[in-house]
């Protein structure tokens, strides 16, 4: 009979032990040529993947000898994959992430300050920078370079405003005309409406953005510059809510969209495309997509509109940036890449690629944008963005605001008492955080 | 009688207690995988998620967890957010389970009986269960749409189409029969197993003592089922009051909060805003109500007093 071997216990399970640590453990970094690089990009858009992947990458490495290897996270896991990361020390050398992330990754010294490294840059690209750059500030300091734009303007069909009798080259320009176009765009059959004049996003993040456009064209701000001041129930915002949920409610309702998500919707499902509608609050940025999937409908772009009295502002700014990782040991190699993915031409195919508005001021002159007046139209206006504050605790506070300006959409609460609500209830937020 | 005692070893050990002591520890090799797994992956984490709800802690802080007792629980008790998360799960609960549970059991009595086509009906029955949650609830978003399948049969019926996920009043209910649908299957497989360890002879007799269809299902049905029955109201307390992906996929806890379940909060506290402290201390709190409900549930199901 066989005679199994007594084999040490102790021995076995060390054994066991170290694979599994050496399973558990990463590959190792090699110094070779410019080292290696770790690169998350947000989303999970094919076009980028392909350009970033095909493209960018491959030339930034024979350009550098560095390896790049880049990880695509979707939007939505971003934030809780991106905190455990850094919690387990494997956050990436670079980090793509949106705007409202900065102000708590800086705030817990995660990223580095860029200050002095946009300081070096050549002062005529800071320049044509000018309108993305500020977006990406937390007192005064450059934390986040913006790779793209965004800006809400209305997109309007030009066929429906003839149908209508409205003018399509001479599209309202304040909020109050806005909304009496709007009544006139909007078909009913008894007391539905079956073509809405004017859709606004009304989930909660879109709703909260909507409300900082017509907010801040308004003359209000949500926060004090400091950010330690809540002013969301100032008589101008007041009047700015009301004149949202005036949208949905009453007898000259416009918006039949309330509560339905559509901002995420693909192209041609666009209530804009679909002639769900004939003016519909958007990203700017989208206006070629839109053309493209419905090309029989006149899309164009208003400028951005105010109310009486006002200047025009609307939600926008970076749509999405660049970060260091404060503990990367390539931080040059990082800066490196992000260099090079605001060089105006690399940075005008990323913003071809996603269909979003380029950060140079100099696009405005190149063929992606110049063929299209309407997305010309989009990058004029870009000096009307206004991004939401850059402050510690933002997301919160987002969706705190978020949950009373819905309930005052649907009509269960007064304007003012919802604000009221909605003030308190970031106040106490911001005293937590100070 | 004499006794046989084993020879002793040069150490004085006997040679079957020296046996056993080779076996014990190949047994030991053999289960230290297991240990190991359940040790780092399941104790670990449950135990430092302990930890954690009596600490202050953000993973983006470098200062690591800071110990304050017993503030996160403190914290929600008076916590308006975290109330209404635990009556929105205990609702979503008692709406889900007595539907599913009754209805699972009808099936159940339905394909336990012969006829054509039984095979194809209990398969049909139980792949809702197989296909996953999240897949599911992809597939319901789509149903509950503007344009989806249930406002396109009430079109057809000449009825006005709903917002079935857009309003205060609907979406639990609306997220609640998603859920109905999805945990009949399993449950009445569960139930039809039951039902066929029910003795035969018990019906036998009872039909002989004159009972009725209904008198059969009290007297021997029912009493056969206990067992199996408690099992499935227990098991589904447990997945019901953990409901999150469906949340998640179908309304992200809106319309403003309607219906944020406990798990739904736990996440938006950990993992959007950082607070794992106070995740941690609602994920106790929760498996405190969860293991609360399954003692009252399998004590009732025993016929003793909850």
């Amino acid at each position: 009979m066989r005679r199994v071997r007594n084999v040490p216990t102790g021995v076995l399970a060390g054994c066991l032990a170290v694979s599994l640590v050496a399973a558990c453990g990463g590959d190792t970094a090699t110094d070779e040529g410019g080292g290696t690089l770790t690169v998350w990009f947000p989303g999970n858009s094919e076009a980028e993947m392909a350009l970033v992947n095909e493209t960018i990458v491959p030339a930034f490495e024979e350009e550098t000898g560095a390896d790049v290897e880049v990880t695509y996270v979707d939007w939505a896991d971003m934030s809780p994959k991106l905190n455990t990361a850094f919690a387990a020390g494997t956050a990436p050398d670079v980090i793509g992430h949106g705007v409202a992330a900065t102000a708590d990754l800086a705030h817990n010294d995660r990223i580095e300050d860029l200050t002095p490294y946009v300081e070096e840059l050549d002062a005529a690209l800071r320049e044509d920078m000018s309108a993305a750059l500020p977006g990406g500030e937390i007192s005064g300091n450059q934390y986040i370079i913006p790779l793209m734009m965004t800006l809400r303007m209305i997109v309007y069909s030009g066929a429906d405003f003839e149908e209508a009798g409205l003018d399509p080259d001479a599209p309202p320009q304040s909020w109050e005309d806005v909304k009496a176009a709007a009544e006139q765009l909007t078909v009913r059959e008894g007391d539905k409406i079956t073509r809405a004049g004017l859709v606004v996003p009304s989930d909660p993040i879109g709703a909260q953005q909507a409300f900082g456009t017509f907010l801040w064209s308004n003359g209000g701000e949500f926060l004090d510059e400091d950010g330690t001041t809540v002013l969301m129930d100032s008589s101008e915002a007041v009047d700015a809510l009301e004149y949202y949920v005036g949208l949905y409610q009453g007898s000259d309702a416009v918006d039949n969209t309330l509560g339905a998500t559509w901002a995420s919707s693909p192209d041609a499902q666009q209530p804009i495309a679909t002639s769900q509608a004939s003016m519909q609050l958007s990203n700017a940025g989208d206006i070629g997509k839109y053309q493209d999937a419905a090309p029989d409908r006149d899309l164009r772009l208003m400028m951005p509109p105010a109310f009486e009295g006002h200047e025009p502002r609307a939600f926008g700014g970076p749509a999405n940036g660049l970060m260091i990782n404060k503990d990367s040991s390539q931080k040059e190699l990082a800066w490196d890449f992000i260099a090079y993915m605001i060089d105006p031409d690399i940075n005008l195919d990323y913003a071809e690629a996603l269909g979003a508005l380029p950060v140079h001021a100099s696009a405005v002159d190149s063929d992606y944008v110049s063929s299209n007046p309407e997305l010309a139209k989009a990058v004029e206006a870009l000096p009307a963005n206004h991004p939401n504050p850059n402050v510690p605790g933002w997301v919160q506070m987002r969706d705190a605001m978020g949950q009373h300006l819905e309930r005052a959409l649907h009509g269960e609460v007064g304007a003012a008492e919802a604000l009221e609500r909605a003030t308190a209830e970031v106040e106490k937020i911001v005293d937590a955080g100070s | 009688m004499a006794v046989i005692k084993p020879r002793p070893n040069r150490r004085g050990r006997p040679a079957r207690q020296r046996l056993h002591s080779r076996q014990a520890r190949f047994g030991l090799l053999f289960v230290v995988p297991a240990t190991l797994y359940v040790a780092i992956f399941q104790l670990g984490p449950v135990l430092y998620g302990l930890v954690l709800s009596f600490s202050q802690y953000s993973p983006l802080s470098r200062s690591g967890p800071q110990f304050i007792g017993l503030d996160n629980y403190r914290g929600l008790y008076g916590d308006p957010e975290f109330a209404r998360a635990m009556a929105i799960t205990g609702r979503y609960v008692l709406q889900v389970l007595p539907p599913t549970v009754v209805i699972a059991l009808g099936l159940a009595l339905l394909s336990n009986r012969a006829f054509r086509g039984v095979g194809l009906f209990r398969t049909a029955m139980y792949v809702p269960h197989v296909i996953s949650l999240t897949a599911v609830s992809m597939i319901w978003l789509w149903i509950y749409s503007d344009q989806g399948l249930v406002n396109e049969v009430l079109a057809f019926f000449g009825m006005s189409e709903q917002r079935w996920l857009a309003t205060e009043s609907g979406a639990l209910n609306a997220a609640s029969a998603m859920r109905v649908w999805k945990a009949l299957g399993s449950n009445m497989v569960l139930l039809l197993a039951g039902l066929q360890t029910v003795p035969k002879d018990l019906y036998e007799a009872a039909r002989v003592d004159g009972a009725n269809a209904w008198q059969q299902f009290r007297a021997v049905t029912l009493p056969g089922l206990r067992p199996m029955l408690t099992y499935v109201v227990a098991m589904d307390i447990i997945y019901l009051a953990q409901g999150f992906t469906e949340i998640f996929v179908l309304t992200q806890g809106g319309p403003y909060g309607s219906t944020t379940t406990v798990n739904y909060l736990i996440y938006t506290e950990a993992f959007q805003y950082n607070d794992m402290g106070s995740a941690s201390a609602m994920a106790f709190v929760l498996f405190a109500f969860i293991a609360g409900l399954s003692i009252i549930a399998i004590r009732v199901g025993q016929g003793r007093r909850p």
